[in-house]
Protein backbone atom coordinates (compact mmCIF):
# COMPACT_ATOMS: atom_id res chain seq x y z
CA UNK A 1 0.00 0.00 0.00
CA UNK A 2 2.77 2.73 0.31
CA UNK A 3 3.91 3.87 -2.43
CA UNK A 4 7.27 3.06 -3.62
CA UNK A 5 9.16 6.50 -4.41
CA UNK A 6 11.91 5.22 -6.02
CA UNK A 7 9.73 3.07 -8.25
CA UNK A 8 10.89 4.79 -11.85
CA UNK A 9 6.67 3.59 -13.48
CA UNK A 10 7.89 1.59 -16.36
CA UNK A 11 5.56 -1.52 -16.22
CA UNK A 12 3.02 0.54 -14.30
CA UNK A 13 -0.11 1.35 -16.56
CA UNK A 14 -1.68 3.89 -13.64
CA UNK A 15 -0.97 5.21 -10.64
CA UNK A 16 -2.78 7.03 -7.94
CA UNK A 17 -0.96 8.46 -5.25
CA UNK A 18 -2.73 9.99 -2.14
CA UNK A 19 -6.00 11.06 -4.07
CA UNK A 20 -8.47 12.89 -2.70
CA UNK A 21 -11.38 14.03 -4.52
CA UNK A 22 -14.15 16.63 -3.08
CA UNK A 23 -17.41 17.15 -5.15
CA UNK A 24 -18.42 20.70 -5.38
CA UNK A 25 -21.49 19.68 -2.94
CA UNK A 26 -19.21 18.61 -0.22
CA UNK A 27 -18.91 15.22 -0.71
CA UNK A 28 -15.89 13.61 0.22
CA UNK A 29 -15.59 10.57 -2.22
CA UNK A 30 -11.89 9.87 -2.32
CA UNK A 31 -10.41 10.46 1.35
CA UNK A 32 -6.58 9.70 0.37
CA UNK A 33 -6.31 6.81 -2.50
CA UNK A 34 -3.16 5.04 -3.12
CA UNK A 35 -3.31 2.68 -5.88
CA UNK A 36 -0.56 1.23 -8.34
CA UNK A 37 -2.23 -0.71 -11.62
CA UNK A 38 1.20 -2.88 -13.34
CA UNK A 39 0.61 -3.17 -16.89
CA UNK A 40 -1.46 -6.21 -18.11
CA UNK A 41 -3.40 -6.59 -14.74
CA UNK A 42 -7.09 -7.84 -14.48
CA UNK A 43 -8.71 -5.96 -11.40
CA UNK A 44 -11.99 -5.89 -10.50
CA UNK A 45 -12.98 -2.48 -7.94
CA UNK A 46 -15.62 -3.45 -6.00
CA UNK A 47 -17.54 -1.79 -3.38
CA UNK A 48 -21.25 -0.84 -2.19
CA UNK A 49 -22.98 2.47 -3.51
CA UNK A 50 -21.40 5.52 -2.45
CA UNK A 51 -18.32 4.10 -1.71
CA UNK A 52 -16.10 5.91 -3.85
CA UNK A 53 -15.45 3.37 -7.33
CA UNK A 54 -16.65 5.35 -9.83
CA UNK A 55 -15.24 8.80 -8.62
CA UNK A 56 -12.58 6.37 -8.83
CA UNK A 57 -12.36 5.26 -11.95
CA UNK A 58 -13.52 8.39 -13.42
CA UNK A 59 -9.76 9.90 -12.24
CA UNK A 60 -8.07 7.12 -14.42
CA UNK A 61 -9.04 8.87 -17.55
CA UNK A 62 -9.20 12.48 -16.45
CA UNK A 63 -12.89 12.50 -16.33
CA UNK A 64 -12.19 13.86 -12.93
CA UNK A 65 -9.37 15.88 -11.48
CA UNK A 66 -7.66 15.26 -7.97
CA UNK A 67 -8.53 17.73 -5.19
CA UNK A 68 -5.43 16.76 -3.87
CA UNK A 69 -2.86 14.24 -4.84
CA UNK A 70 -1.69 12.96 -8.18
CA UNK A 71 -2.43 10.46 -10.94
CA UNK A 72 0.32 8.60 -13.16
CA UNK A 73 -0.33 7.13 -17.10
CA UNK A 74 2.53 5.08 -17.96
CA UNK A 75 4.64 7.00 -15.54
CA UNK A 76 3.72 10.41 -16.65
CA UNK A 77 1.78 12.88 -14.24
CA UNK A 78 -1.36 13.80 -15.98
CA UNK A 79 -1.77 16.51 -14.45
CA UNK A 80 -0.82 18.48 -17.38
CA UNK A 81 -2.89 16.38 -19.64
CA UNK A 82 -6.44 17.30 -21.51
CA UNK A 83 -9.04 14.11 -21.36
CA UNK A 84 -8.82 14.17 -24.79
CA UNK A 85 -4.82 12.89 -24.53
CA UNK A 86 -5.64 11.01 -21.28
CA UNK A 87 -8.18 8.68 -23.73
CA UNK A 88 -5.50 7.55 -25.25
CA UNK A 89 -3.84 5.86 -22.50
CA UNK A 90 -6.82 5.09 -20.67
CA UNK A 91 -10.47 4.00 -22.49
CA UNK A 92 -13.45 4.01 -20.49
CA UNK A 93 -16.68 2.07 -21.76
CA UNK A 94 -19.59 3.71 -19.82
CA UNK A 95 -22.89 2.01 -17.94
CA UNK A 96 -25.46 3.04 -20.03
CA UNK A 97 -25.01 3.03 -23.89
CA UNK A 98 -27.53 5.35 -24.49
CA UNK A 99 -25.37 7.88 -23.28
CA UNK A 100 -23.20 7.85 -26.14
CA UNK A 101 -24.81 6.69 -28.96
CA UNK A 102 -25.75 9.39 -31.77
CA UNK A 103 -24.69 8.31 -34.75
CA UNK A 104 -26.52 6.53 -37.98
CA UNK A 105 -24.59 3.70 -38.36
CA UNK A 106 -22.46 1.27 -36.03
CA UNK A 107 -19.58 1.56 -38.36
CA UNK A 108 -19.63 5.73 -37.70
CA UNK A 109 -20.36 5.20 -34.15
CA UNK A 110 -17.21 2.78 -33.82
CA UNK A 111 -15.14 5.43 -36.03
CA UNK A 112 -15.99 8.25 -33.81
CA UNK A 113 -13.30 7.69 -31.01
CA UNK A 114 -10.04 6.95 -33.77
CA UNK A 115 -11.21 9.96 -35.64
CA UNK A 116 -10.95 12.54 -32.90
CA UNK A 117 -7.54 10.97 -32.50
CA UNK A 118 -6.31 12.82 -35.39
CA UNK A 119 -5.25 9.46 -37.25
CA UNK A 120 -5.23 8.83 -40.94
CA UNK A 121 -8.30 7.67 -42.22
CA UNK A 122 -6.90 4.22 -43.34
CA UNK A 123 -5.90 3.76 -39.52
CA UNK A 124 -9.43 4.65 -38.73
CA UNK A 125 -10.85 2.47 -40.92
CA UNK A 126 -8.52 -0.42 -39.78
CA UNK A 127 -9.24 0.12 -35.78
CA UNK A 128 -12.93 0.39 -36.42
CA UNK A 129 -13.31 -2.96 -38.89
CA UNK A 130 -11.30 -4.84 -35.53
CA UNK A 131 -13.15 -3.11 -32.82
CA UNK A 132 -16.35 -4.25 -35.11
CA UNK A 133 -14.69 -7.96 -35.37
CA UNK A 134 -13.80 -8.26 -32.04
CA UNK A 135 -17.42 -7.09 -30.89
CA UNK A 136 -18.94 -9.62 -33.05
CA UNK A 137 -20.88 -6.24 -35.12
CA UNK A 138 -18.93 -7.12 -38.58
CA UNK A 139 -22.57 -7.78 -39.91
CA UNK A 140 -24.40 -5.02 -38.53
CA UNK A 141 -22.49 -2.37 -39.50
CA UNK A 142 -24.88 -0.51 -41.72
CA UNK A 143 -27.51 -0.57 -39.12
CA UNK A 144 -28.50 2.63 -37.12
CA UNK A 145 -27.28 2.06 -33.33
CA UNK A 146 -30.04 2.79 -31.34
CA UNK A 147 -32.42 0.68 -32.82
CA UNK A 148 -30.39 -2.05 -31.61
CA UNK A 149 -31.30 -4.65 -28.50
CA UNK A 150 -29.36 -3.21 -25.26
CA UNK A 151 -27.01 -6.01 -25.19
CA UNK A 152 -25.99 -5.16 -28.86
CA UNK A 153 -26.19 -1.23 -28.03
CA UNK A 154 -23.78 -2.17 -24.99
CA UNK A 155 -21.22 -3.86 -27.71
CA UNK A 156 -21.42 -0.77 -29.64
CA UNK A 157 -20.47 1.47 -27.15
CA UNK A 158 -17.48 -0.53 -26.16
CA UNK A 159 -16.86 -1.27 -29.45
CA UNK A 160 -15.99 2.29 -30.26
CA UNK A 161 -14.18 2.58 -26.96
CA UNK A 162 -12.10 -0.76 -27.97
CA UNK A 163 -11.33 1.04 -31.53
CA UNK A 164 -9.32 3.93 -29.41
CA UNK A 165 -6.73 0.97 -28.57
CA UNK A 166 -5.88 2.74 -25.41
CA UNK A 167 -3.70 0.34 -23.60
CA UNK A 168 -5.59 0.04 -20.66
CA UNK A 169 -9.83 -0.43 -20.57
CA UNK A 170 -11.93 0.86 -17.62
CA UNK A 171 -15.34 -1.01 -17.62
CA UNK A 172 -17.47 0.21 -15.59
CA UNK A 173 -20.40 -2.12 -14.66
CA UNK A 174 -20.43 -3.76 -18.06
CA UNK A 175 -23.02 -6.73 -17.74
CA UNK A 176 -25.75 -4.56 -16.26
CA UNK A 177 -29.24 -5.36 -17.93
CA UNK A 178 -27.94 -8.47 -20.01
CA UNK A 179 -29.15 -11.69 -19.96
CA UNK A 180 -26.60 -14.68 -18.85
CA UNK A 181 -25.49 -15.68 -22.57
CA UNK A 182 -24.59 -11.99 -23.24
CA UNK A 183 -22.90 -11.56 -20.08
CA UNK A 184 -20.69 -14.74 -20.93
CA UNK A 185 -20.03 -13.53 -24.37
CA UNK A 186 -18.77 -9.99 -22.90
CA UNK A 187 -16.59 -11.46 -20.36
CA UNK A 188 -15.07 -13.89 -23.19
CA UNK A 189 -14.10 -10.85 -24.87
CA UNK A 190 -12.98 -8.79 -22.13
CA UNK A 191 -10.72 -11.86 -21.09
CA UNK A 192 -9.52 -12.25 -24.57
CA UNK A 193 -7.97 -8.12 -24.19
CA UNK A 194 -6.86 -8.74 -21.45
CA UNK A 195 -5.15 -11.88 -22.69
CA UNK A 196 -3.61 -9.16 -25.78
CA UNK A 197 -1.72 -7.40 -23.02
CA UNK A 198 -4.56 -4.83 -21.98
CA UNK A 199 -5.00 -3.93 -18.71
CA UNK A 200 -8.27 -4.48 -17.56
CA UNK A 201 -10.09 -2.34 -14.79
CA UNK A 202 -12.90 -3.62 -13.85
CA UNK A 203 -15.93 -1.90 -11.74
CA UNK A 204 -18.63 -4.09 -10.40
CA UNK A 205 -20.81 -5.28 -7.62
CA UNK A 206 -21.16 -9.16 -9.17
CA UNK A 207 -18.93 -10.78 -6.82
CA UNK A 208 -19.45 -13.84 -9.47
CA UNK A 209 -17.53 -11.96 -12.23
CA UNK A 210 -15.12 -10.56 -10.19
CA UNK A 211 -14.04 -14.57 -8.81
CA UNK A 212 -14.07 -15.76 -12.46
CA UNK A 213 -12.44 -12.68 -13.91
CA UNK A 214 -10.54 -10.48 -12.28
CA UNK A 215 -6.60 -11.40 -10.44
CA UNK A 216 -6.82 -8.62 -8.19
CA UNK A 217 -9.21 -6.91 -6.34
CA UNK A 218 -9.98 -3.47 -4.54
CA UNK A 219 -12.45 -2.99 -2.29
CA UNK A 220 -13.95 0.10 -1.75
CA UNK A 221 -15.52 1.43 1.36
CA UNK A 222 -16.18 5.19 2.65
CA UNK A 223 -14.09 6.42 -0.03
CA UNK A 224 -10.50 4.47 0.89
CA UNK A 225 -9.27 1.24 -0.14
CA UNK A 226 -10.43 -1.08 2.65
CA UNK A 227 -8.87 -4.09 0.67
CA UNK A 228 -6.16 -4.53 -1.98
CA UNK A 229 -4.95 -8.57 -2.75
CA UNK A 230 -5.65 -11.27 -4.87
CA UNK A 231 -8.60 -12.48 -5.44
CA UNK A 232 -8.47 -15.55 -3.89
CA UNK A 233 -6.93 -14.04 -0.81
CA UNK A 234 -10.03 -11.41 -0.60
CA UNK A 235 -12.67 -13.95 -0.86
CA UNK A 236 -11.53 -15.79 2.53
CA UNK A 237 -11.82 -12.83 4.59
CA UNK A 238 -15.48 -13.37 5.10
CA UNK A 239 -15.47 -10.74 7.67
CA UNK A 240 -13.98 -7.89 5.77
CA UNK A 241 -16.47 -8.51 2.87
CA UNK A 242 -19.33 -8.59 5.20
CA UNK A 243 -18.40 -5.06 6.71
CA UNK A 244 -17.99 -3.44 3.14
CA UNK A 245 -22.02 -4.81 2.19
CA UNK A 246 -20.41 -7.53 -0.08
CA UNK A 247 -21.03 -11.44 -0.30
CA UNK A 248 -18.42 -13.68 -1.64
CA UNK A 249 -20.35 -15.63 -4.85
CA UNK A 250 -22.29 -18.74 -3.91
CA UNK A 251 -19.59 -20.91 -4.22
CA UNK A 252 -16.70 -19.51 -2.05
CA UNK A 253 -19.84 -19.60 0.59
CA UNK A 254 -20.47 -23.13 0.42
CA UNK A 255 -16.57 -23.50 0.40
CA UNK A 256 -16.66 -22.01 3.50
CA UNK A 257 -19.86 -23.76 5.09
CA UNK A 258 -18.18 -27.18 3.90
CA UNK A 259 -14.57 -26.12 5.34
CA UNK A 260 -15.23 -28.30 8.98
CA UNK A 261 -14.85 -31.37 6.29
CA UNK A 262 -11.53 -30.13 4.64
CA UNK A 263 -12.82 -27.75 1.49
CA UNK A 264 -10.62 -25.07 0.78
CA UNK A 265 -11.92 -21.52 1.55
CA UNK A 266 -10.42 -20.41 -1.11
CA UNK A 267 -12.49 -21.98 -3.92
CA UNK A 268 -13.99 -19.14 -7.00
CA UNK A 269 -15.40 -21.69 -9.07
CA UNK A 270 -17.94 -24.46 -9.05
CA UNK A 271 -15.55 -26.23 -11.25
CA UNK A 272 -12.56 -25.64 -8.06
CA UNK A 273 -14.81 -26.98 -6.01
CA UNK A 274 -16.15 -30.10 -7.95
CA UNK A 275 -12.28 -30.43 -8.09
CA UNK A 276 -11.46 -29.86 -4.53
CA UNK A 277 -14.38 -32.43 -4.01
CA UNK A 278 -13.82 -35.36 -5.71
CA UNK A 279 -9.82 -35.04 -4.91
CA UNK A 280 -11.21 -35.03 -1.37
CA UNK A 281 -13.25 -38.40 -2.09
CA UNK A 282 -9.49 -39.62 -3.23
CA UNK A 283 -7.45 -39.11 -0.54
CA UNK B 1 -26.64 20.59 -8.28
CA UNK B 2 -30.24 19.44 -7.12
CA UNK B 3 -29.62 21.86 -3.82
CA UNK B 4 -29.39 24.75 -6.31
CA UNK B 5 -32.22 24.22 -8.11
CA UNK B 6 -34.14 23.18 -5.31
CA UNK B 7 -34.82 26.17 -3.27
CA UNK B 8 -37.26 24.62 -0.44
CA UNK B 9 -35.59 23.57 2.45
CA UNK B 10 -37.53 22.05 5.19
CA UNK B 11 -38.03 24.54 8.04
CA UNK B 12 -40.92 24.41 10.40
CA UNK B 13 -41.51 28.37 9.75
CA UNK B 14 -45.12 29.54 9.85
CA UNK B 15 -45.26 30.52 6.59
CA UNK B 16 -43.88 26.85 5.35
CA UNK B 17 -47.41 25.52 7.20
CA UNK B 18 -49.33 28.63 5.49
CA UNK B 19 -51.99 27.05 2.66
CA UNK B 20 -50.03 27.04 -0.83
CA UNK B 21 -52.58 28.69 -2.65
CA UNK B 22 -52.54 31.73 0.04
CA UNK B 23 -48.88 32.49 -0.42
CA UNK B 24 -48.95 32.07 -4.30
CA UNK B 25 -51.58 34.95 -3.81
CA UNK B 26 -49.52 37.19 -1.32
CA UNK B 27 -46.63 37.12 -3.73
CA UNK B 28 -48.59 37.96 -6.62
CA UNK B 29 -49.72 40.62 -4.47
CA UNK B 30 -46.83 42.32 -3.16
CA UNK B 31 -45.77 41.76 -6.65
CA UNK B 32 -48.18 44.41 -7.92
CA UNK B 33 -47.80 46.24 -5.49
CA UNK B 34 -43.81 46.51 -5.95
CA UNK B 35 -45.16 47.86 -9.27
CA UNK B 36 -48.05 50.90 -8.12
CA UNK B 37 -45.57 52.01 -5.12
CA UNK B 38 -43.16 55.34 -6.85
CA UNK B 39 -41.61 56.50 -3.92
CA UNK B 40 -37.97 55.46 -3.03
CA UNK B 41 -38.68 55.46 0.83
CA UNK B 42 -42.50 53.18 0.50
CA UNK B 43 -40.43 50.71 -1.86
CA UNK B 44 -37.77 50.18 1.08
CA UNK B 45 -40.49 49.89 3.65
CA UNK B 46 -41.91 46.97 0.71
CA UNK B 47 -38.27 45.51 0.48
CA UNK B 48 -37.70 45.86 4.81
CA UNK B 49 -41.28 43.85 4.91
CA UNK B 50 -39.64 41.29 2.04
CA UNK B 51 -36.40 40.84 4.13
CA UNK B 52 -38.50 40.36 7.34
CA UNK B 53 -40.39 37.51 6.01
CA UNK B 54 -37.02 35.89 4.63
CA UNK B 55 -36.00 35.83 8.24
CA UNK B 56 -39.00 34.73 9.45
CA UNK B 57 -39.10 31.58 6.71
CA UNK B 58 -35.96 30.49 8.99
CA UNK B 59 -33.91 29.68 5.43
CA UNK B 60 -29.88 29.21 5.71
CA UNK B 61 -27.89 31.59 5.49
CA UNK B 62 -26.20 30.29 2.49
CA UNK B 63 -29.22 29.48 0.31
CA UNK B 64 -30.47 33.15 1.28
CA UNK B 65 -27.35 34.44 0.22
CA UNK B 66 -27.21 32.62 -2.90
CA UNK B 67 -30.69 34.38 -3.92
CA UNK B 68 -30.00 37.12 -2.80
CA UNK B 69 -26.85 37.37 -5.08
CA UNK B 70 -27.97 37.03 -8.13
CA UNK B 71 -30.51 39.90 -6.88
CA UNK B 72 -27.73 42.25 -5.82
CA UNK B 73 -26.26 42.04 -8.88
CA UNK B 74 -28.77 42.46 -10.92
CA UNK B 75 -30.02 45.57 -8.52
CA UNK B 76 -26.33 47.19 -8.97
CA UNK B 77 -26.36 46.54 -12.84
CA UNK B 78 -29.66 48.43 -12.97
CA UNK B 79 -28.35 51.58 -10.60
CA UNK B 80 -25.08 51.70 -12.74
CA UNK B 81 -27.18 51.93 -16.23
CA UNK B 82 -30.40 53.52 -15.44
CA UNK B 83 -28.65 57.23 -15.87
CA UNK B 84 -26.93 56.47 -18.97
CA UNK B 85 -29.76 55.64 -20.81
CA UNK B 86 -32.41 58.09 -19.02
CA UNK B 87 -30.15 61.67 -19.28
CA UNK B 88 -33.90 64.02 -18.47
CA UNK B 89 -34.04 66.40 -15.54
CA UNK B 90 -31.30 68.85 -13.84
CA UNK B 91 -28.86 68.98 -12.19
CA UNK B 92 -26.25 67.65 -14.06
CA UNK B 93 -24.08 65.96 -11.49
CA UNK B 94 -21.39 65.02 -13.55
CA UNK B 95 -20.05 64.41 -17.49
CA UNK B 96 -19.07 61.47 -19.14
CA UNK B 97 -17.80 62.05 -22.59
CA UNK B 98 -20.70 62.85 -24.58
CA UNK B 99 -23.19 61.57 -21.34
CA UNK B 100 -24.61 63.83 -18.65
CA UNK B 101 -25.59 61.84 -15.22
CA UNK B 102 -28.28 63.96 -13.75
CA UNK B 103 -29.63 63.58 -9.75
CA UNK B 104 -32.99 62.69 -11.04
CA UNK B 105 -31.78 59.72 -13.07
CA UNK B 106 -29.68 58.65 -10.21
CA UNK B 107 -32.81 58.14 -7.98
CA UNK B 108 -35.03 56.67 -10.92
CA UNK B 109 -32.15 54.19 -11.38
CA UNK B 110 -32.30 53.34 -8.01
CA UNK B 111 -36.24 53.17 -7.04
CA UNK B 112 -36.14 50.88 -10.35
CA UNK B 113 -33.20 48.58 -8.35
CA UNK B 114 -35.48 48.11 -5.16
CA UNK B 115 -38.45 47.89 -6.83
CA UNK B 116 -36.66 44.87 -9.14
CA UNK B 117 -35.00 43.72 -5.72
CA UNK B 118 -38.61 43.44 -4.01
CA UNK B 119 -39.94 41.77 -6.78
CA UNK B 120 -36.96 39.09 -6.72
CA UNK B 121 -37.26 38.48 -3.46
CA UNK B 122 -40.33 37.92 -2.57
CA UNK B 123 -40.39 34.78 -5.42
CA UNK B 124 -37.56 33.53 -3.44
CA UNK B 125 -39.48 34.05 0.14
CA UNK B 126 -41.97 31.59 -1.94
CA UNK B 127 -39.65 29.02 -3.27
CA UNK B 128 -37.82 29.02 0.10
CA UNK B 129 -41.01 27.55 1.85
CA UNK B 130 -43.06 25.88 -0.76
CA UNK B 131 -42.37 22.56 -2.33
CA UNK B 132 -42.43 22.96 -5.60
CA UNK B 133 -45.69 19.73 -5.39
CA UNK B 134 -47.55 21.87 -3.18
CA UNK B 135 -47.26 24.72 -5.49
CA UNK B 136 -48.33 22.51 -8.47
CA UNK B 137 -51.64 21.17 -5.39
CA UNK B 138 -52.41 24.72 -5.09
CA UNK B 139 -52.48 25.78 -8.85
CA UNK B 140 -54.86 22.55 -9.19
CA UNK B 141 -56.98 23.31 -6.49
CA UNK B 142 -57.39 26.57 -8.31
CA UNK B 143 -58.61 25.41 -10.90
CA UNK B 144 -55.89 24.05 -13.12
CA UNK B 145 -56.08 20.57 -15.14
CA UNK B 146 -54.65 18.05 -13.07
CA UNK B 147 -53.19 16.03 -16.44
CA UNK B 148 -51.29 20.06 -17.00
CA UNK B 149 -50.66 20.01 -13.16
CA UNK B 150 -48.90 16.65 -13.66
CA UNK B 151 -47.07 17.76 -16.04
CA UNK B 152 -45.96 20.02 -14.57
CA UNK B 153 -44.31 18.49 -11.70
CA UNK B 154 -43.26 16.21 -13.84
CA UNK B 155 -40.87 18.70 -15.28
CA UNK B 156 -39.53 20.42 -11.94
CA UNK B 157 -39.03 16.60 -10.90
CA UNK B 158 -36.91 15.84 -13.87
CA UNK B 159 -34.93 19.12 -14.42
CA UNK B 160 -32.00 17.75 -12.00
CA UNK B 161 -32.11 14.31 -13.29
CA UNK B 162 -31.76 15.44 -16.90
CA UNK B 163 -29.15 17.82 -16.09
CA UNK B 164 -27.15 14.58 -14.30
CA UNK B 165 -27.92 12.73 -17.70
CA UNK B 166 -25.77 15.65 -19.86
CA UNK B 167 -23.67 15.68 -17.49
CA UNK B 168 -22.94 11.46 -17.98
CA UNK B 169 -23.33 11.97 -21.70
CA UNK B 170 -20.57 14.76 -21.64
CA UNK B 171 -17.94 12.54 -19.99
CA UNK B 172 -19.26 9.75 -22.03
CA UNK B 173 -18.68 11.56 -25.41
CA UNK B 174 -15.09 12.86 -23.49
CA UNK B 175 -13.64 9.43 -22.60
CA UNK B 176 -13.84 9.23 -26.45
CA UNK B 177 -11.66 11.73 -27.42
CA UNK B 178 -13.97 14.47 -28.02
CA UNK B 179 -13.17 18.00 -27.09
CA UNK B 180 -16.37 20.17 -26.31
CA UNK B 181 -15.25 23.29 -26.30
CA UNK B 182 -12.26 23.67 -28.73
CA UNK B 183 -12.59 24.77 -32.03
CA UNK B 184 -14.31 27.23 -34.35
CA UNK B 185 -17.46 28.00 -32.93
CA UNK B 186 -19.14 25.69 -35.83
CA UNK B 187 -16.31 22.66 -35.10
CA UNK B 188 -18.11 23.50 -31.53
CA UNK B 189 -21.88 23.56 -32.14
CA UNK B 190 -21.30 20.27 -34.63
CA UNK B 191 -19.34 18.66 -31.42
CA UNK B 192 -22.67 19.24 -29.70
CA UNK B 193 -24.61 17.59 -31.60
CA UNK B 194 -22.77 13.81 -29.65
CA UNK B 195 -24.52 15.23 -26.63
CA UNK B 196 -27.97 16.89 -28.00
CA UNK B 197 -28.53 13.14 -29.47
CA UNK B 198 -27.75 11.03 -26.45
CA UNK B 199 -29.88 13.59 -24.29
CA UNK B 200 -32.95 13.74 -26.65
CA UNK B 201 -32.99 9.95 -26.95
CA UNK B 202 -32.64 9.02 -23.30
CA UNK B 203 -35.64 11.48 -22.72
CA UNK B 204 -37.50 10.21 -25.30
CA UNK B 205 -36.51 6.95 -23.28
CA UNK B 206 -37.31 8.14 -20.10
CA UNK B 207 -41.10 9.46 -21.39
CA UNK B 208 -42.25 6.26 -22.48
CA UNK B 209 -41.10 4.63 -19.20
CA UNK B 210 -43.02 7.36 -17.50
CA UNK B 211 -46.14 6.87 -19.84
CA UNK B 212 -45.93 3.08 -19.09
CA UNK B 213 -45.70 3.50 -15.56
CA UNK B 214 -48.65 6.47 -14.83
CA UNK B 215 -50.77 3.65 -17.07
CA UNK B 216 -49.56 0.71 -14.82
CA UNK B 217 -51.10 2.81 -11.81
CA UNK B 218 -54.33 3.35 -13.38
CA UNK B 219 -54.06 6.90 -14.35
CA UNK B 220 -57.25 8.65 -15.82
CA UNK B 221 -59.30 5.41 -15.18
CA UNK B 222 -61.32 7.57 -13.19
CA UNK B 223 -62.67 10.99 -14.20
CA UNK B 224 -62.83 12.70 -10.67
CA UNK B 225 -59.82 11.74 -8.81
CA UNK B 226 -59.44 11.93 -5.09
CA UNK B 227 -56.62 12.87 -3.32
CA UNK B 228 -54.46 11.55 -0.05
CA UNK B 229 -53.42 15.09 0.79
CA UNK B 230 -56.17 17.66 1.15
CA UNK B 231 -55.12 21.63 1.33
CA UNK B 232 -57.41 23.50 3.46
CA UNK B 233 -57.65 27.23 4.35
CA UNK B 234 -57.41 27.43 8.54
CA UNK B 235 -57.79 30.51 10.34
CA UNK B 236 -54.59 31.83 10.01
CA UNK B 237 -54.52 31.80 6.08
CA UNK B 238 -57.56 33.64 6.64
CA UNK B 239 -55.80 36.28 8.65
CA UNK B 240 -52.79 36.33 6.14
CA UNK B 241 -54.64 36.92 2.76
CA UNK B 242 -56.37 39.90 4.79
CA UNK B 243 -53.69 41.74 5.54
CA UNK B 244 -51.29 40.74 2.35
CA UNK B 245 -54.61 42.07 0.61
CA UNK B 246 -54.75 45.09 2.38
CA UNK B 247 -51.51 45.84 2.15
CA UNK B 248 -51.82 46.42 -1.61
CA UNK B 249 -55.58 47.75 -1.18
CA UNK B 250 -54.66 50.75 0.99
CA UNK B 251 -52.12 51.77 -1.42
CA UNK B 252 -53.75 51.50 -4.74
CA UNK B 253 -56.72 53.35 -3.16
CA UNK B 254 -54.23 56.16 -2.43
CA UNK B 255 -52.65 56.08 -5.72
CA UNK B 256 -55.95 55.62 -7.83
CA UNK B 257 -58.75 57.18 -5.84
CA UNK B 258 -57.80 59.68 -3.89
CA UNK B 259 -54.92 60.62 -6.21
CA UNK B 260 -52.35 61.01 -4.06
CA UNK B 261 -48.38 60.63 -5.13
CA UNK B 262 -47.07 57.53 -3.23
Amino acid sequence: MIPRPEHDGKDQALFLRYVKFTYESGVNALKGVTLEIDRGEYIAVVGGNGSGKTTLAKHLNGLLRPTSGQVFVSGADSSTMTSAEMSRAVGYAFQNPDHQLFCGTVQEEVSFGPGNLGLPAEEVRRRTDRAMDIMGLSDLRDRPPLTLSLGLRRRVSIASVIAMEPPVLVFDEPTTGMDAREADELMAIIRKLNGEGRTIVLITHEMKLVAEHANRVVIMADGRIVLDSRTREAFSDTELLRRSNLLPPPVTQLAHKLSQIGVSKDILTPQELVFELTRGDET
Amino acid sequence: MTGLLDLYSEKGSFLHRMDPRVKLIAVLLLSVLAFILAQLLHLLLLLGFILLLLVLSRSSYAKAFFALKFVLRFMVLIIVLWPLFDRSGTPVLFTVGPLDITEPAVWRGVTSAVRVGCFATVWYVLMFTTQQRDLVRALVKMGLRFDYGLALSISFRFIPTFGLTIESIKDAQRARGLELDKGSFVRRSKNYVSVLVPAIVTALRTADTLALTLQSRAYGAVSRRTYLKEIRMRPSDYVALAVVSLLLLVPALAKYVCGMSI
